[in-house]
Parts: C-alpha cells; structure tokens; sequence
C-alpha cells in the first residue's frame, strides 16, 4: 500500500523532473543555436569579405590596366606591333592575365579583312602574337564585343573554355577602344584565368567542411572546391562582387555549426538520464526499505501479541483472585503486578497449608523475555519446596540451590519469603536481597531483615531465618524496587519516606494498594515505566489470635493425627517448662479427650476438624476442643468403677475418666453446632 | 512402638517399646492377640522401655487380663515407670495385675 504510494510519487517526480530537464535544455539548446548561428554568418561574412575584396582588387585592377591599354590605343592609330608590345609589357605585370587581344571594327583595317583580331597569348611564360579574326571566329556577334561596343563600358564575360590558347577556364573583360577623336574602332579586352580565383575560394573555409563557391552573373561556376561533402542541411551565406556581378557564396553544413552544441547537448542529456536513472533507484530504493520497514513492524507486531499472549500465562501463574480466601475473616490479601515490559521479571505467591500462609514475592534482575522465565521458574521452585517445608530459611536455601546449579546466564532474583501461623500471627521469614516489607501495626516501621543474597548467585548459600508476631489487625506491606525506584520525569526516586507516607492508617489492603498506587501514578506522571512494579498486602485479621503464649492446633478427626498432640503437649510443657510426669498426664488427657470426639463425635467416615487450643497462664494450662460433630457430652457419663475385679471391668469408659482424673476441671457445652470440652489443669 | 514376643514353655513374654497411644494401641492390639490362647500359661509384659500408655493401651492389658482370669493363667506386668504405675493406680489397675520390678 504505502509502496504503492511511493513509487507513484516517485514516478510522478521523475517525470516532472524528467520535463523539467528536458525544457531547460531545449531553451538552451535554441539559445546556443541561435548564438551559434550569429557566430556562423559573422564568421563566414568576415571571410567572404576579405576574399571579395581580394577578388575585387583583382579584378579593378585588372579593369583599370584593361581600360589603360584601351586609352592608350587611342593615339597609336594603326600602330598594331607597338600596341602589342605595350600589351606585353602590362600582360607582364598581370600574370594572371594570359591574352590580350584588340578586336577591330569592320573595315578599319581594310586590309585585314572583315575580321582582324591581333592576340597576344602567353602559354608557359613565351609570348604569341598572331591573329584569330576569322569566318569561323566572327567576334562581332560575341557579349564581350558587342556589349563593350554598344554600351561603350567595360564587360566582364561569362567564363568559358579558352580552347585556343592556355586550355583552361577564362573571363574575358572587354572595353571599348576609341580613337583620339572619339571614333570607336575596336574593343580591347584581355583574358583572365580563373586558377587564381580557384585558390582564392578554396581558402575560404570558416568550418572544416565548409566551401565556398564564386558564380558568374548568370550562374556559371567560376571556382569551387573540387569536391564537396554531400550534405543536405546546409547554410548558404551569399555576397556579391560588384565590379564584375559574381556573387560568391559560402557553404556550412549545419552539422559543423551545432557540431560542439548537440555533443554538449547529448552529454547533459546522458547526464539527465544517469540522474533520473539515479532518482529512480533512490526511489525503488526508499520503497524497498519502506517494504522492509513495514515488514518489521509486522513482525514487531506479532512479537507484541505473543508477548501479549506470554504475559496472559506469566499473570495466570499467580494468584489474581482477590480477596483469595473470601470465607476466612482471619485474612485479608491483595496484590498488584505491573510490568514495564510487556512479560516482567517480578513474581508473588501466596497459598494457605495447615492454617499456615506461605507467601513470597521476588524480582529477577533484567526485564522482558529472560526475566519472565526465571521468573517462572522462581515461582514453581516456590511451590514445589515450600509444599513440604514449613521453614522459609530451609525453603530459601533449597531454591538457591536449585536456581544456582542451572543459573548460566547469571540472572539472580531478589526474594522476600514467609511464612505465616494463622492461629498465631507468629511470623517466620527469610529474606534473599530483597527489600525489606513495611510491618504496619500501631506504627509502620520497615520489617528488620538480615540481607542474605539474592537467589542464584552462588550454591552453599546460608540464609538467616528471622521471626516475628503479629497480632489483629497488623498487616505486611511487600514491595519490589519499581516501587521505590519509579521516577517522574526530571528522574527523582519514589523513595521509601513516599512509600511509608501512602501508607497511612489500617483501611485493609485493597484500600492500601489502591492509595499506594495512587500516589505512585501522581509522583510519576507522564514518564514513562522503569521497571516493574509489585506489590503484596497482608492484612492479619485473627480475631480468635491465641494470646502470646497460647497455642493452637487442627487436626483432621483421624486417629492417625493423634501423635501430634504430643507435639503440641511437648511444646507448651518446654515453654512452661512443666515437669516430665505432668506433661504426659497432660497427654494423656487430651489424647483421651481428643479420641473421644474422633470416636464419637462424627458418624463413621465422615471427615471433620478438631480444633485444641492450649490457654496458657501463669498458673493454669486449658485445653478447649471444638469439633462441629453430633452432640457428644463425654462428661455425661457414669465414673467408672475402678474397684471391680478384672471380670467384671468393661473394657471402655477408662477415657473420660482419666480425663476427669488429671484434670483439674471439666467441662462441656454444645454451642453453635459444636461440642466444646473445656478442661483446665492448675499449675 | 515395638513389640517383641518371646515364648519359652508356658510362659510368653511380651516387650513393649516406645508410646502405647491411641493408634499405636490399634497395632498393639492386633500383634498381641495371639497372647490371648497363651492365657492360661504366665503372660509377662515387660514395660521397661515402655514410655507413655493411653487408655486404649490398657484396654489391651484388660483383654489379657481378662483372658487369663477365664483360663486360669497369670498376667505380671513387670518393671513399670513410675509415669505408667501413676495411671494404672488412677484407674485401678494396680489391684487388677501382678506388678513386678
């Protein structure tokens, strides 16, 4: 389309261009013709000129020496021999004159005859006299007699072929000859060889293959070229001699003229057609690249949509759903990723295991393509190591190693992870080079965190677990550095003041993120993205928190699950440091306690939870177990008879009386669809 | 939790090791019932190593107990922590065994 476009345009140009050149060089082209047409006719004037005058020369002194001879006729009277001997005498200052003859009227020599005529010829340098006037050679019908005799002025003749004496083309000039008194008697005239004119017309040559000729009064030729190119568009410049009524001519072909004018003509239009050449392959040139270019940005495109489509499978990995745990009061999440590039290098995760609340958010070092792949593989590492591990130091540890084994284009990831009792709020977490969360409670204060290293750098590693609690209503802000690092426009830092600014108050973590977000959009304005942006709120909302020292446990209503109340047993009696008897009685209890619900409580293959929580105080340890079973009050029963003799025992009902035994007090209540046993031993 | 069974003439000694709990006591119970058919012999049941014991645990003691009374034979339960002695006189199983040291 858009080739289309340019090479229309292009040939537009070419073609304007093509007309430009092509009028410009014919306007020139007329302007050196008709310059060169000037120089042709002056140069062939200014030469005819001088050979005119030349020939004029000539012939008026050839006129002059003629009409000499006759006036000097006059006064001889019949004095023939001494005439011819003065006709030698000029004959010989004239060497082109080659006879010299005087033509009597009819009987002015009687003696002679109708005709005399006395010729003096020089053939070769010898002088001949002798008389030609003749039957055969009646001179009185002759131009060159009769118009000199009748108009009494000289006559120059038509040239013709002087068979009698020098055997070449001749003129005659006559004049007439009268004596002293005025008679006229004859006619003097002498005849000129044209060789001489011959040489003088072959000089004139203004252009290599020009000529010039010289033709009589009626058109016979008098001198020419020998030879003459046969050309068809020629010049003619024409000027005439007027003593003898020749014209001479000058002869250019037009070839010769605009010989120089059409070769600089044919170079500047190879010229113009080498540069519309040129322009037609700039042309095909911008139009190919313009081809190129828009192949490019076809294929940037697609690359546009896969990364369009690679994103939609990086975002699909986290967990987008907010809130994620709509039916648990106890917490509240919400997370935000933004990527300066299309797929981005920062990575969270959260899930719930045992009432427990993994979570992590981390930032590959990079952007774009690479960096979202490491991210991938941080964010299934995450999952696959932490669904068995409950330590975030040994869940941090086990990733670098992995990462740090397959890590060969040296990519490192920054990387917060921790992991959350629910029951609670005690907080333990391992921090990889990340920086460090916001822990909003009463204040807001940055989480104290052990650096470490950033994941992938170098296997080995040891990472610092450290811990905290959390009580209602705290909340842990994590963040990536594009928070911190974003920068307006004249490239100031949003910077961690700004950060702790936004986070005014406890409003939940939706609210938090969006004033958070806010405040960025603001301090950033128009400049574009730097790096990618993350952020993860957790707000901690167990209203049920077990007091500091309390402790809490969940176990599915499976016999299986037992021993880990002596987990649960073995842990508050090391912090209440109880005595060894005293925490397996305390055992002991709960264990009949909690069996009672597990055998009782649910009907037969149905799964249901039983909740202990351990109230501890200074001077009473509590259990409550809760279980949502049938109504069960264990506490219903008859004591058991202990003093029976072996066979008349029955077998059960040991249970809830070893309870009531160890136990200080005992009691039930149904509340809520739940059975709930309180039982407290004092301490 | 490990038991080990050992029979020599009419009296079966059996070792309990480790925390007679709930389900360990299901265990327990299945591994100690070929005792029952030793009942009118001695059945000794060693609790020298024997940690912690619920009241499923001495359910399974009954049972031996009681099978002996109906053929004739003795159940001593020998060398007993003082842990275990304090609940088998909570519920009255001191009267009911022969305890040894």
């Amino acid at each position: 389309m858009a080739k289309n476009l340019i090479k229309r345009q292009g040939l537009i140009l070419v073609l304007v261009a093509a007309v430009l050149l092509e009028v410009t060089s014919l306007v020139q082209f007329l302007f050196v013709r008709k310059g060169l047409l000037q120089e042709a006719e002056g140069r062939a004037k200014s030469e005819m000129t001088v050979t005119r005058l030349k020939i004029e020369n000539t012939s008026l002194t050839v006129e002059k020496d003629t009409k000499g001879m006759a006036w000097a006729y006059s006064d001889r009277d019949k004095d023939v021999a001494g005439f011819m001997d003065l006709v030698r005498v000029m004959m010989d200052n004239n060497p082109i004159i080659v006879n010299g003859f005087i033509a009597f009227r009819e009987g002015f020599f009687p003696s002679e005859g109708k005709w005399y005529e006395p010729v003096l010829s020089r053939i070769d340098g010898q002088y001949n006299l002798h008389n030609v006037g003749a039957a055969d050679h009646d001179y009185f019908n002759t131009d060159w007699y009769k118009v000199a005799a009748e108009t009494g002025e000289g006559y120059w003749s038509e040239p013709y072929f002087d068979k009698d004496g020098v055997k070449s083309m001749v003129v005659t000039y006559s004049v007439p000859v009268h004596s002293s008194n005025g008679e006229f008697i004859g006619v003097f005239g002498v005849d000129v060889e044209l060789s001489w004119l011959q040489k003088m017309i072959i000089d004139v040559q203004p252009y290599k293959n020009a000529y010039s000729t010289l033709v009589s009064r009626e058109g016979q030729m008098l001198a020419c070229p020998a030879e003459t190119l046969a050309v068809s568009d020629v010049l003619r410049y024409v000027t005439p001699i007027e003593s003898t009524g020749w014209q001479m001519s000058v002869v250019i072909p037009e070839d010769e003229i605009f010989a120089n004018a059409r070769k600089v003509s044919m170079f500047v239009l190879l010229l113009q057609i080498a540069g519309l050449i040129l322009l037609i392959l700039i042309i095909q040139r911008l139009a190919r690249q313009q081809k190129k270019m828009e192949a490019i940005s076809i294929s940037r495109e697609k690359i546009e949509e896969e990364l369009k489509i690679a994103r939609g499978i990086q975002m699909s990995m986290l967990p987008k759903i907010f809130p994620p745990y709509p039916d648990r009061k106890d917490i509240d999440i919400y997370a935000s990723i933004v990527p300066a590039k299309e797929v981005g290098g920062d990575l969270y995760d959260f899930y719930l295991r045992d009432n427990k609340l993994f979570f992590c958010i981390g930032d590959v070092s990079g952007k774009g393509v690479p960096a979202s792949l490491v991210m991938a593989v941080t964010r299934s590492l995450f999952r696959t190591v932490s669904a068995h591990e409950n330590s975030p130091a040994r869940i941090v540890t086990a990733m670098n190693e992995s990462m740090s084994d397959m890590n060969e284009s040296s990519m490192f990831v920054t990387f917060f992870c921790g992991v959350l009792d629910m029951d609670s709020g005690h907080l333990r977490y391992c921090n990889a080079g990340h920086n460090a969360p916001v822990l909003l409670n009463s204040s807001k204060n940055l989480l104290p965190v052990i650096p470490n290293i950033p994941l992938g750098i170098m296997s080995g590693m040891v990472f610092t677990e450290q811990e905290a609690d959390l009580r209602y209503d705290d909340a842990i802000f994590l963040y990536t550095d594009g928070l911190t690092e974003a920068e307006n426009a004249v490239h100031e830092l949003f910077g961690e003041k700004r950060m702790l600014d936004a986070l005014t108050g406890l409003k939940g973590s939706r609210k938090h993120m969006e004033e958070m977000q806010k405040a960025v959009a603001t301090f950033v304005g128009d400049a574009p993205q730097s790096d990618d942006l993350t952020m993860l709120i957790i707000h901690y909302l167990n209203e049920r928190q077990s007091l500091e020292t309390d402790r809490h446990l969940l176990i599915h209503n499976d016999i299986q699950q037992i021993p880990q109340l002596a987990e649960f047993i073995e842990t508050i009696a090391a912090e209440k440091k109880l005595d060894h008897s005293l925490s397996l009685s305390l055992n002991l209890a709960l264990e009949e306690a909690v069996t009672n619900v597990i055998m009782y409580a649910y009907p037969e293959g149905t799964d249901g939870l039983v909740d202990i929580e351990a109230v501890i105080r200074e001077k009473s340890l509590s259990f409550v177990i809760t279980d949502s079973g049938c109504h069960f009050d264990p506490t219903a029963k008859p004591d058991a008879d202990i003093t029976l003799g072996a066979e008349d025992r029955p077998v059960g009902g040991l249970g809830i009386y070893l309870v009531k035994n160890i136990m200080d007090t005992v009691s039930y209540e149904r509340k809520d669809g739940k059975n709930i046993l309180s039982m407290t031993k004092n301490l | 939790m490990e038991i080990l069974i050992n029979t020599q003439d009419s009296e079966t000694t059996a070792k309990l090791i480790g925390r007679l709990d709930t389900p360990a006591s299901l265990e327990a119970a299945a591994t100690l019932e070929p005792l029952q058919e030793k009942a009118d012999g001695t059945i000794i049941l060693d609790c020298k190593e024997l940690t912690y014991i619920s009241s499923s645990g001495l359910r399974i003691f009954l049972t031996l107990r009681k099978a002996a009374a109906a053929k004739g034979g003795k159940v001593i339960v020998r060398s007993i922590c003082p842990d275990i002695r304090n609940v088998f006189m909570m519920t009255g199983f001191l009267n009911l065994f022969q305890i040894e040291d």
